[in-house]
């Protein structure tokens, strides 16, 4: 379907997205090529219609298509340490429903670079944090009965353990 | 409100058409993760009344009766749970059936989430069926859930339902099917919680397992992994799936330590969880003496090793009447009873002895210098194991390094050959190093230049850690008039733009006493294994005075203070180790060949360090 050189669409066109309150988004073709599956449909149906996304509430759409728009313009013009900087930017205010939606939005919509962004950031808050911390992080109720917690702890003791290798004690003799 | 979707779905009884149809808009929404459910394969629907007690079953379509072998009007009016009891004479729920899911269904209905997982569930007739379940609450206009949903799509079940064994290690019978990074964004596995109007909540139950795995966890340590165990029930069963413990293994040390292991594990039938472990805790680490047939002849002394996947192959040596000679053995320990083999190779480079030989990617080696009949050698030859008629090729160079012996050398990437060092036929000692790109068409030897090198020597070791990094140790300094045994430790970051040698630990004076008392005799010509994760292990070699030790000693160079220390292995140790006859096999043994006495050259008794237990589960 697609006769048009890519390039004349990404000028042009607008492509329509319905979220999940029926509200749509109209993003430029290129900033919606950032996402696999989008690039997909379009493809095949081309950018007539609108795509319907029934699970992506507007927040998350909002901020999924900032995201995009700015990578798409940054891709060529801006350095890499300026956009890691406004990635973090990015990130700072999200609380952990918003992450966590955003995750699945990702997945969804296939974003990789977004959703590696996201998950790692996840990932460094969990890392180094014990059981209990975690917990807290993530407001998850601990379902376990004390002798299971127990029971999972004298089982994963090495994970505790710093190295528990010893030093060297003994004196190193000068060489004759 | 409630008569109209009971008498649809009532009239759709006998067929199993979707419910969710194009044309029509039903009042309430399913999603697009159903809708994939149903494109991909046929499924079971089943939906149950959520007002009534106990939650009787309302719908059933034709794939259920079908797949479980119950009809309709035999589950018509009764609650799901028949499915989890063995056949239908069962007056209780089998064991393996995780009580865990259990509980975690019936939070989610009893707070009106979705929930999304897998289940053991049994046929009429006992056979068992592994269940990926999908549960979905369905609310009339007023927000008031009425039905719930269940999606089932099935697989067989093939684990063993004799009486249950030790729990230790078990696996996971919710086994997630994870793809390895490679595929990592599989449609199937996410849902989206469609709006907020349910109390709020920990928002990690809306993400499904997969996607925690393979996107979160997948990141963390091996330690960071495993003390999540203890957060909750839901964590504790994710730490133990064997896919999640390969992909940790492939994001901490790399795709190549990853296909190394995968090899081992395969055919050893090791628990991955086990594998990283042992590999972070090192506590499984034992000695052990291994005999193999065959026999290296002419004996010689002074020749080199590597490891190429299973193989250990040998090149080269001093012969009895102290002669260089160059043939190539092989000796393959993946067979049930090893032997040396001698390998018939198309144009052997000319016997040496001094030299170094490195194992590169794909069943490749590479030699270097060494001390050939007339003199040193400063030439490179290639060797493809895989090839049907194995030949040395030699790497034609127009510039090279100068020739040495008792250099060290180590492979970067699986292509890049690295040496340094060495002793040249003047007698002096080098303090260089080059890189030999072996990808290229035509190799060029290219010095790294430094503005400041660490003293030159022989005898050494260099290790690469992870991708781009080599760590020296030890060996013959320099050190004014003098040469002594070093203990420093100095490495080298590739990718840098101005790449210069760190100074680690040691003591800064080759052979002299060190400033923390905590390093190692100084040795040369020792050992040094990497292992995966960037530490180092070093045992062997020869140390000042008549001591024979072979101590094995471990190194984390990305400590903030990098401190050696001494890793106590089970087993009889070697009394005798040296480095250009030890090598690393598989990621997990490392295999220590030849000793000082005459009959030790036949290499028939072999010692080896076993990193982990090789014992698989059975």
């Amino acid at each position: 379907m697609a006769e048009d050189p890519t390039a004349a669409m990404a000028k042009e066109c607008k492509v329509r997205l319905k979220i999940s309150d029926d509200t749509i988004f109209e993003v430029e073709y290129a900033v919606a090529m950032q996402s696999q599956m989008l690039k997909n449909a379009l493809s095949d149906t081309g950018t007539d219609g609108t795509v319907p996304l029934h699970n992506i509430s507007s927040e998350i759409m909002a901020k999924v298509v900032e995201y995009c728009a700015y990578h798409v313009n940054a891709a060529n013009t801006i350095s890499e340490k300026d956009v890691k900087i406004w990635d973090q930017e990015f990130l700072k205010d999200l609380d952990q429903a918003t992450l966590f939606n955003l995750i699945m939005a990702t997945q969804y919509m296939v974003i990789h670079n977004l959703q590696d962004l996201i998950c790692q950031t996840v990932a460094d808050r969990i890392k180094d944090k014990s059981a209990e911390e975690v917990r807290e992080i993530f407001n998850i109720q601990n379902d376990l009965t004390p002798e299971e917690e127990e029971e999972i702890r004298h089982e994963n003791q090495w994970a505790f353990e710093e190295e528990g290798w010893p030093e060297i004690q003994e004196e190193v003799r000068l060489e004759g | 409100m409630d008569e109209s979707p009971k008498k649809e779905l009532a009239e759709r009884r006998n067929t199993s058409s979707h419910l969710h149809r194009k044309e029509e808009t039903p009042s309430w929404h399913l999603g697009a993760p159903v809708d994939i459910f149903f494109r991909s394969s046929p499924c079971r629907i089943v939906v149950v009344n959520a007002q009534e007690l106990d939650h009787p079953i309302i719908y059933v379509n034709l794939i259920f009766e079908q797949v479980t072998g119950y009809r309709a009007d035999e589950v018509l009016g009764r609650n799901c749970r028949f499915l989890q009891y063995q056949g239908s004479f069962a007056k209780t729920r089998y064991p393996l059936v995780d009580i865990r899911i259990l509980t975690e269904i019936c939070r989610c209905l009893s707070e009106g989430f979705d929930f999304e997982g897998e289940r053991l569930n049994f046929r009429k007739g006992g056979s068992p069926l592994m269940n990926r379940l999908y549960i979905k609450p369905i609310c009339n206009d007023e927000g008031i859930i009425t039905h719930f949903l269940g999606v089932q799509s099935f697989k067989e079940a093939n684990f063993d339902l004799s009486p249950l064994r030790g729990l230790v290690w078990k696996k996971s019978s919710g086994a997630i099917h994870t793809h390895i990074l490679g595929d990592m964004y599989s449609q199937k596995s996410l849902f989206v919680h469609r709006d907020c109007s349910f109390k709020k909540c920990c928002p990690l139950y809306k993400v499904s397992d997969e996607v925690l795995v393979v996107n979160i966890l997948a990141r963390l340590t091996p330690r960071d992994v495993t003390s999540l165990g203890s957060v909750c029930h839901r964590f504790y069963n994710l730490t133990k799936d064997e896919s999640l413990w390969k992909l940790v293994c492939q994001n901490i040390w790399g795709q190549e330590t990853f296909s190394i292991l995968e090899s081992v594990a395969r055919r050893r039938r090791l628990w991955w969880g086990k594998i990283v472990r042992e590999l972070t805790t090192l506590e499984a680490a034992a000695w052990r003496k291994l005999t193999v047939g065959g026999s290296v002849e002419p004996s010689c002394i002074n020749f080199s090793v590597c490891a190429v996947g299973s193989k250990v192959v040998l090149f080269g040596g001093e012969g009895v009447n102290m002669q260089p000679v160059n043939d190539t053995f092989v000796l393959d320990l993946n067979e049930d009873c090893p032997e040396w083999t001698h390998i018939n190779v198309n144009s052997a480079p000319p016997g040496r002895w001094g030299h170094t030989l490195s194992g590169l990617s794909d069943s490749r080696l590479v030699v270097f210098g060494g001390c050939g009949r007339n003199g040193l050698l400063n030439d490179a030859f290639v060797l493809d194991l895989d090839e049907p008629q194995p030949t040395w090729h030699e790497v034609s160079c127009s510039t090279r390094p100068l020739p040495r012996s008792w250099h060290s050398s180590c492979i970067l990437d699986g292509t890049k050959l690295i040496v340094s060092g060495g002793c040249t036929d003047s007698g002096a000692l080098l303090s260089d190093t080059f890189l030999l790109d072996l990808t290229m068409e035509k190799p060029v030897w290219k010095e790294i230049n430094v503005s400041w090198r660490p003293p030159s020597r022989l005898g050494h070791t260099l290790s690469v850690l992870g991708n781009h990094k080599i760590l020296m140790y030890g060996g013959l300094a320099t050190s004014g008039p003098l040469r002594l045994r070093s203990s420093d430790v100095y490495i080298m970051d590739l990718s840098e733009e101005e790449t210069r040698w760190k100074y680690v630990t040691g003591s800064m004076l080759p052979g002299g006493v060190s400033t923390c008392n905590s390093a190692p005799p100084p040795r040369l010509d020792h050992a040094a294994v990497s292992l995966p994760g960037g530490r180092v292990v070093v045992f062997g070699g020869s140390i000042a005075g008549s001591r024979l030790e072979t101590k094995v000693y471990i190194l984390d160079p990305m400590e903030e203070k990098p401190t050696w220390r001494i890793l106590y292995v089970q087993g009889r140790q070697p009394k005798y180790a040296s480095g250009h006859s030890t090598c690393l096999v598989g990621g997990t043994r490392v295999v220590v060949l030849g000793g000082h006495h005459t009959e030790d050259w036949m290499l028939t008794e072999l010692h080896e360090l076993c990193l982990i237990n090789l014992k698989g589960t059975d």
